[in-house]
């Protein structure tokens, strides 16, 4: 399936910006102020630059074996059986990973925008998107990613313009009051969700790109535009609301772009803002939704992947719903169980893959 | 077959988005509120509510004998209780996304503040562009309940009253609920909101008040609401109130009077003015710079006095020095001295300069405040004279 789907460089750089982006420019600044205080966007910057190692990590995996996506390089590389089952541990987690972000996207909603209209139509509506993006496949998602790009870049562009001269610069001072450790736990939790779960890319990277060449500066460019975005958010944020407030919020952006106020004629333009959120969730939702789906049916060596793509999309649907009991629960499971979670699958079993793949491949060469 | 089927079934699901909206609600179902009134009952909050009356503000012609505004009073245990028990008196459901002003009265501000805001911080609805305000000698019902000449809206009245008071003539400030959330919350620094009273209680809740040419009852912003953290503690004057201003560069424009070296006064319009402070740590003892650039305008000349000359200018401009560094000396010190809680954000200065220091001085900060050394250092550019050069009062006296 992967062998015959095609992107571009240039669509690739751009899906990686929106997948870097993804839910993190809706929660991450809040997690940063909480532990980073007005830090928080050297925070931002620590993770980013944390970010590119790992972009580099999943690079050199993706060049051992530039024709196998991640489920046939597990099984090369771990033996057939074993393999399978490491299979199992990504599939779980693109799983869990599409089942939380549908969920972030309509919790957002229902919290802030439409309190009366139940949780569920926002995660049919939304499924329902990203399954229809997945089952026309990886061409159709990136060249509407290509689409969607400038229009992202003007909502961007825009509102940081109109929030400009809201900003306090003593809102930022003192510099580097805060210690290393809770700049490096704020760093981690940037990575956790902006960079780690980049790990899902070694599905189609390098394998659906068209040329290989600039294939990894691709990647390297396009995580660090999206990391650039968070980091402004981040930085507008606590210059206009302060650390105390961005941490205090669930949605700092959100609450950011009510900010907006230009002779109070234009204002009240948050829901722009939501806008941006809607394309960059979209595309990390597809990511783990065609994860799930891909996942699947490579494992069990299934020709086509489109039979796969109704039941999974009901079923990630469904388990969105309840895959947070409530508010407080994810907000606890995101900052105890997922950090460690992630850092497993993203970066010691992507380590230990990488070790033993180049030592196979020596062998193999000898 | 099938083509037909599908078309079917996209008509139908068409049909279904005809319905509109899932929660939308129209505008004449709503009751806009510009104004919510916070004051302490007797287990909990009375919450009063001041709701538009589009029928009187929209129409063409308005019938003349209804309020353009109602208020609803209504108890809760909670804000929100009391906020939804409105609808057992008001046809319309309230809407907050158009709050102007929130008022605080005096006797729930004494007691403090902070689980009275979680509910306006936390509602998806309400936004944090309203101004809080505290209402002095007076309940917020009591502010929430007079009718005001050229603004139909009183709570409008509130919120553009402050809005020009601040701009043109500094003595008050305009804080939104999430500042007031920072202030409170930073330890550095303490909330002072603006105070309004109510004169003329009586008469100002009818109709008839509005009907004469000076309205007997009224509302009127003085001065200064002073907290430590979320208790209010005192009153600033309005003079104290524009030193306040001062220090906190929320100066647009002002007017003040100098008096002349032969007697009599001018009066100064400050067209200009930018403040900044300096923290700094000598010894383990805070100290505080604050460094004032203004420019000044001429407004009114009422002495004998040579305009047209270099030296009169900057004799002036001293004075206008002198002027604006005793306001704000006047003000810290009075501050210091009996109030003794650090309004002025100096807290946050020191710790900006120095965050090692800061985090030995922040454990008795008040104490700390009511000693602290600081300077003033003004300068002050007069910049135009007005229409005239000299003025007409020597040859008029003779």
């Amino acid at each position: 399936m992967t062998n015959n789907v095609k992107i571009s460089i240039r669509q690739f750089t751009i899906l990686m910006m929106f997948y870097t982006i993804g839910t993190t420019i809706l929660v991450i600044p809040s997690t940063l102020a909480a532990d980073a205080k007005q830090n928080a966007w050297i925070a931002a910057i620590v993770g980013w630059l944390l970010g590119l190692l790992i972009v580099y990590l999943y690079f050199s995996i993706g060049k051992l074996y530039p024709q196998m996506t991640l489920i046939g390089f597990l099984e090369h590389t771990l033996g057939k059986w074993f393999g399978k089952l490491v299979s199992l541990i990504f599939i779980t987690f693109s799983f869990l990973g599409a089942s939380t972000v549908l969920f972030y996207l309509a919790n957002f909603m229902t919290t802030q925008v439409m309190p009366e209209t139940p949780i569920g139509a926002f995660i049919i509506l939304f499924a329902a998107l990203v399954f229809m993006g997945v089952r026309l496949g990886l061409e159709v998602l990136s060249r509407s990613a290509e689409i969607l790009f400038p229009w992202f870049l003007i909502l961007f562009v825009v509102s940081s313009i109109l929030l400009i001269p809201e900003i306090e610069i003593q809102k930022m001072k003192p510099i580097m009051e805060i210690g290393i450790k809770p700049t490096i736990k704020a760093a981690l939790a940037y990575i956790g969700t902006a960079s780690l779960p980049l790990v899902l890319i070694l599905l189609i990277f390098p394998s659906a790109l068209n040329q290989k060449k600039g294939a990894g500066k691709a990647f390297m460019i396009g995580t660090l535009l999206g990391g650039i975005c968070i980091i402004l958010i981040t930085f507008l944020s606590i210059s206009i609301l302060g650390a105390d407030f961005s941490s205090r919020n669930m949605y700092p952006s959100y609450a950011l772009a009510k900010q907006i106020n230009i002779g109070n004629f234009i204002q009240r333009v948050e829901i722009l803002m939501a806008g941006m959120w809607f394309m960059t969730i979209f595309f990390k939702a597809s990511f783990y939704a065609y994860g799930v789906v891909a996942g699947i049916t490579q494992l069990f060596g299934c020709k086509d992947y489109r039979p796969f793509v109704f039941p999974c999309g009901m079923i990630i649907a469904a388990y969105s719903l309840v895959v947070y009991p409530n508010v407080a629960y994810m907000m606890d499971f995101d900052s105890t169980v997922y950090i460690p979670y992630v850092i497993t699958i993203g970066l010691l079993l992507p380590l230990l893959l990488l070790v033993i793949g180049s030592i196979r491949k020596k062998m193999s060469s000898r | 077959m099938v083509r037909l089927l599908s078309v079917l079934v996209s008509v139908f699901l068409l049909l279904s988005l005809l319905s509109g909206c899932w929660s939308r609600r129209e505008l004449d179902e709503l009751g806009i509120a510009v104004g919510i009134g916070v004051d302490k009952a007797a287990n909990g909050y009375r919450v009063t509510t001041q709701v538009v009356s589009p029928g009187e503000i929209a129409a063409a012609r308005p019938s003349g004998n209804r309020t353009p505004v109602t208020v609803y009073e209504t108890t809760g245990s909670t804000i929100f209780e009391a906020i939804r028990k409105i609808t057992t008196k008001s046809s319309r459901e309230i809407y907050l996304a158009h709050l102007r002003v929130l008022v605080i009265g005096e006797a729930l501000a004494k007691e403090g503040i902070h689980k009275a805001l979680d509910h306006f911080s936390r509602d998806h609805e309400v936004r944090t562009d309203y101004f809080v305000i505290v209402a002095k000698g007076a309940t917020a019902s009591d502010v929430l309940k007079v009718l005001t000449p050229i603004e139909k809206i009183p709570a409008n009245y509130l919120y553009l009253a402050l809005d020009s008071s601040q701009k043109l003539w500094a003595p008050t400030a305009t804080i939104t609920l999430d500042e007031l959330i920072t202030d409170i919350t930073s330890e550095g620094k303490n909330p002072a909101l603006s105070a309004v009273r109510v004169i003329g209680k009586q008469i100002s809740q009818t109709q008839k008040n509005v009907e004469s040419i000076e309205p007997p009852g009224f509302l009127k912003y003085s001065g200064l609401a002073v907290f430590r953290k979320d208790k209010l503690i005192g009153w600033l004057n309005e003079k104290e109130s524009k030193g306040y201003s001062y220090i906190t560069n929320n100066v647009e424009s002002t007017v003040g009077a100098i008096a002349c070296p032969g007697g009599g006064k001018i009066a100064v319009e400050v067209i200009k003015s930018k403040t900044k402070i300096k923290g700094k740590v000598r010894n383990g003892k805070p100290n505080i710079d604050i460094v004032v650039k203004m420019e000044e305008n001429v407004g009114e000349v009422e002495c004998e006095i040579d305009m047209t000359k270099r030296e009169t200018i900057s004799e002036l401009e001293y004075a206008a020095k002198l002027r604006v560094e005793k306001i704000i000396k006047n003000t810290i010190k009075k501050v210091q001295s009996d109030l003794k809680v650090d309004i002025f954000g100096f807290g946050e200065a020191i710790h900006r300069a120095d965050p090692a220091a800061w985090k030995t001085l922040k454990q008795n900060w008040d104490e700390q405040f009511a000693q602290l050394d600081f300077n003033v250092n003004a300068s002050v550019k007069i910049r135009r004279i007005g229409t005239v050069a000299n003025s007409f009062h020597k040859e008029g006296v003779e």
